[in-house]
């Protein structure tokens, strides 16, 4: 995979972050500044979070990774709607 | 008044076991029933599967989902099916259910769906026959999932699906992904019988709130969007009452 932080860089790192079989993640945002590439959005789990931003820093060395990806909460609802 | 918990995209696999379990030990208290909007894995393996079992079977309440795009990947829906009927959880697909609840029947129709886009700027049945087969299966699953819902017999109607029915709950997303998330044919379906509540995942970058262009309530209900456990609905309507209001065109 290329190193330049392009469109192409972009694409490519979306494919293997929905098409990497243990991962399967089509949620995470690329944002290309202009000395990093920052991650974001939400992920079921820690584990994915850091399995991401390990693949993408393995994807991509020479690019320097933020990795701001967070956990969805799984708590009970505190309200219900009503549509009656 | 029936209470319906719904949550869809909950992407399950060994990390993920536990973490719903908390809020879902709590179910009975708040709904008398759980819908799961499709995405219940990561890659539609048996072993992922397994993990859903062990996350949303026996629960205190019914259990009825549908499949998502994810638990297609590994080309084993029938076996995944199995697992997730082993424990308790009906997986709907073109079928419908009826559960009654307080002496109110409630009818749920399912179907994962499909993409193609939404009125006037959606794929045609027209050209190469990739596309021609993709509109295909659309029409095909919508055509169903209407026959199921204009079929069932019950004083609520549900419609469950994975894909969108209309592009109100897809705002946040690109627009240039809206062929590959709904499609306006399933909300063609839902307005087509006197449906309460139309319930769906897959846009997880969406919002929660939208309605079809017959006025059926369409609520997304993917985990990103709703962040928590699972949302509630409470629906009290029949569906004598409601059919009065339904403008939606029989196909």
């Amino acid at each position: 995979m290329s190193a330049t932080l392009d469109e192409y860089t972009e694409a490519a790192v979306q494919r293997l972050l929905t098409e990497h079989p243990h991962l399967g993640e089509q949620g995470i945002t690329l944002t290309r500044r202009e000395h990093c590439l920052v991650l974001s959005g939400e992920v079921e789990s820690p584990e994915r979070r850091d399995e991401i931003a390990r693949l993408v820093t393995e994807a991509l060395p020479d690019v320097e990774v933020c990795c701001d990806i967070g956990i969805i909460r799984a708590g009970m609802p505190t309200e219900h709607e009503e549509l009656a | 008044m029936i209470r319906v918990a719904a949550v869809g995209d909950v992407h399950v696999d060994a990390d993920v076991v536990g973490r719903y379990r908390p809020a879902l030990d709590q179910l009975g208290d708040c709904a008398d029933v759980l819908l799961l909007a499709g995405d219940l894995t990561r890659h539609g393996t048996v072993a992922e599967a397994k993990c859903v079992a062990t996350e949303f079977g026996g629960l205190p309440v019914p259990v009825v989902a549908v499949l998502g795009n994810h638990d297609y990947h590994a080309d084993q829906p029938d076996e995944v099916t199995t697992v997730l009927e082993e424990a308790g959880i009906t997986v709907l697909e073109g079928a419908g259910t009826v559960l009654t609840f307080h002496g109110i029947r409630l009818g749920i129709a399912g179907a994962k769906g499909f993409g193609g886009g939404f009125a006037g700027r959606c794929a045609s049945d027209f050209g190469e026959p990739e596309m021609k087969a993709f509109i295909r299966t659309t029409c095909r699953v919508a055509d169903r999932l209407g026959e199921t819902l204009r079929a069932l017999e019950c004083d609520v109607l549900v419609a469950l699906t994975h894909y969108a029915p209309c592009p109100d709950t897809l705002a946040g997303e690109p627009l240039e992904i809206y062929p590959f998330l709904g499609s306006y044919l399933l909300g063609q379906a839902i307005d087509s019988a006197p449906t309460a509540l139309a319930v769906h995942g897959h846009a997880h970058a969406g919002s929660e709130r939208g309605t079809t262009p017959g006025g059926v309530r369409v609520r997304n209900v993917a985990h990103p969007v709703i962040k928590q456990a699972y949302s509630v609905f409470h629906l009290g309507e029949t569906l004598e009452a409601q059919s009065l209001t339904a403008s939606g065109s029989a196909r």
